[in-house]
């Protein structure tokens, strides 16, 4: 929003006002427009005066008079919207390719009324300002999306000049505007394709790195495999005495410690990678999440509800990252309903306000909840009960929300099913800003 | 026979010493080597035995080093670990030939059987190619009027076609295949013909 604002405000201040519209108009023909249309106001200005006092020249009043129409006649022609607009916005003057613009049938349908009921809303203050400007001698060019007497929404794009009497004083807004729609999709399209983009290239960051994780921790672990079945095996054929475990167990303890390291490697990489903390809409992050991970839900036959809170405030959260966590979790429950089998499988995801500063999510599933056994682990490391599961999941989301100040809790809930929740701050500085801050003063 | 070894190319040091810990739990050689270029130096192609090679190392990786030793015609069976996800990789390296693979995290037993196997495969290679070696050898001790006379027993000919065919009298070709039988170390007409057979066939 407040980019197109800010577009819409671009603006051109000039001082000599014939030269300068030249030069903002830039093509030859909406500028000689621009002279033909000053010079029939200042016929027309002329006009007035030699009637007012009621000269008897006439021929000079018939040669005004030609002059006046061959201009007209070039402007009804213009195939450019050509308009004259009084200080409180009504339209005086629109040449035929400005009706065609604004829908009108005909020129009655606008001529006499407020330009305002073509704008839309949302730019009505800024055009109204931009008026101001036009009528205080700035020539501009200003963009705002109209919506039309058919009700047709469209972007557009003025020039606006002032015209002056022939005293200099500026008695109507001259403007030359057209439909910029297209356009405006076109790049809307490219700046949408871009943060998708962005986005894509962030999550994909997330999964090389899982996959990176993994390749580096097979290394130890499959050194410490092999250690200790090479043990095993002596043990079994009676090969070894107990001495001779010292090197290998030596060993094993040693590939542990580097398998830890790796971990340590990782948190600090999720706890160290640009936040980019901002405030967001936690209901628009799990809308989005929703989005991405619906294809999946649907062809496990998974059912998505939302339950999001009304005027949750904004939480201070890298969304990026907060789509990560929520979508482990949302996956995390899919897998676990179909590994289970769950005749009803639903994921129900709920937003709301948490104590006085916080928001709280909560993923909840219809599947076969965690065992009391194991539930305080989950969190680790490397814990999973899946064949091929990987086990980082619930560990990369706990880091995530602890990084943003937030904390999350697994529960299995009582009717079955399990419930995870977390917290994010709503304002001020997560922990992690505040222990950077700590440190320097330190 | 030589006592197979089992070689080991890994460039990660502790799982390498990890696989030889595991290995000669079962009694057999290991030798291990941290690099492709480290193993080809260092390489004797005259023993026998298995290759276990990691499919990821930094330099030469463990493709490269199978299609080295495929250009130098050196046969050694190769076991490939493979990493998580490194399918695509191991199916090329079976296509080019390699014996197996297994994929880390990988099972003991898994791995072990594979090397006996790959072992078994080796010597029954070496065998092959000894007894080839040995043929070729006998048959270059004959000399050429040996050669025919041989070729001509194997047909089936009897001495007396055998001399007419030659132009030779019978008893003259009494003494060449008696010493081609002494030679080629065959008792009979039927070992004359296995070894032929098989020297065409090697
Ligand atoms: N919604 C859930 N329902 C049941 N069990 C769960 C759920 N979420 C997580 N778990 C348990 O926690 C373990 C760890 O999850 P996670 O860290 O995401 O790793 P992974 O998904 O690779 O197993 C899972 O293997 C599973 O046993
Ligand atoms: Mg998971």
């Amino acid at each position: 929003m407040h980019n197109e604002w800010s577009d819409a405000g671009q603006m051109f201040p000039g001082n000599d006002l014939m030269w300068l519209a030249l030069v903002i108009l830039g093509g030859t023909l909406t500028a000689a427009l621009i002279a033909l249309v000053v010079v029939l106001a200042r016929l027309q200005e002329a006009e007035r005066k030699i009637s007012e006092k009621e000269s008897n020249h006439e021929s000079i009043l018939d040669r005004l008079q030609e002059n006046e129409y061959r201009l007209r006649t070039i402007i009804e022609s213009e195939p450019e919207c050509v308009k004259l607009q009084a200080e409180d916005g009504t339209v005086l003057e629109i040449n035929p390719a400005g009706l065609r613009l604004v829908d009108a049938n005909q020129p009655a349908d606008i001529i006499g009324r407020k330009i305002y009921t073509v704008v839309a809303p949302e730019y009505i203050d800024i055009y109204r300002e931009n008026m101001r400007r036009v009528f205080a001698g700035e020539a501009m060019v200003y963009e705002f999306r109209a919506i039309t007497l058919k009700n047709r929404i469209a972007w557009m794009e003025t020039h606006a000049a002032p015209l002056r009497d022939a005293r200099g004083n500026i008695y109507a807004l001259l403007g030359i505007t057209r439909d910029i729609t297209e356009h405006k999709q076109s790049e809307e399209q490219a700046r949408r394709h871009q943060t998708e983009l962005a986005r894509v290239a962030r999550l994909s960051t997330m999964g090389e790195m899982a996959t990176g994780i993994a390749h580096e921790l097979n290394q130890p672990l499959s050194a410490i495999a092999n250690f200790a079945r090479g043990c095993i095996r002596r043990l079994r054929s009676g090969d070894m005495s107990p001495e001779d475990l010292a090197e290998p167990l030596e060993e094993v303890c040693e590939q542990a410690e580097r398998a830890g390291e790796i971990l340590r490697h990782v948190r600090d990489f999720v706890r160290k990678s640009e936040l980019q903390l901002r405030p967001v809409d936690v209901n628009q992050i799990v809308r989005s999440v929703v989005k991405f991970t619906d294809h999946e839900a649907r062809q496990h036959r998974t059912m998505v509800r939302l339950h999001l809170g009304a005027d949750l405030p904004k939480v201070q959260a890298d969304s990026i990252m907060i789509e990560q966590v929520i979508c482990n979790l949302v996956r995390n429950a899919c897998e676990a309903m179909v590994e289970a089998d769950s005749p009803r499988r639903e994921v129900s995801i709920h937003t709301r306000g948490f104590g006085n500063d916080e928001v709280e999510i909560e993923i909840g599933d219809t599947g076969p909840g965690i065992d009391g056994t194991v539930i305080d682990q989950v969190f680790d490391q490397f814990f999973t009960t899946k064949p091929d599961g990987v086990g980082m999941g619930l560990s990369i989301s706990r880091s995530i929300v602890e990084s943003h100040g937030g904390r999350v809790r697994a529960e299995s809930g009582g009717s079955g099913g399990t419930v995870v929740r977390f917290t994010l701050k709503t304002g001020g500085q997560p922990e992690r800003n505040r222990e950077r801050a700590d440190s320097i003063h330190s | 026979m030589n006592e197979p070894t089992v070689f080991i190319v890994d460039d990660d040091q502790a799982v390498a010493r990890s696989l030889r810990w595991l290995i000669e739990s079962v009694r057999l050689k290991v030798e291990t080597f941290s690099s492709a270029q480290a193993f080809i130096d260092g390489y004797d192609a005259g023993k026998p035995g298995c290759l276990v090679l990691d499919v990821r190392m930094p330099g030469m990786s463990g493709l490269d080093l199978q299609e080295r030793l495929a250009a130098q015609r050196i046969h050694v069976p190769i076991i490939f670990i493979t990493g998580h996800g490194d399918v695509q990789m191991a199916v090329r390296a079976v296509q080019a030939g390699a014996f197996d693979f297994v994929e880390k995290p990988f099972n003991d037993q898994d791995l072990l059987d594979r090397i006996q196997k790959a072992i078994a495969l080796d010597a029954d290679q070496r065998g092959k190619e000894a007894l080839r070696v040995q043929l070729r050898s006998l048959f270059a001790g004959l000399t050429p009027r040996e050669r025919e006379v041989l070729d001509l027993v194997v047909e089936g000919l009897s001495n007396k076609a055998i001399a007419n065919s030659l132009g030779l009298s019978a008893k003259t070709v009494e003494v060449h295949r008696a010493k081609v039988m002494d030679k080629m170390q065959a008792r009979s007409v039927s070992d004359l013909v296995k070894l032929s057979i098989q020297n065409q066939a090697g």
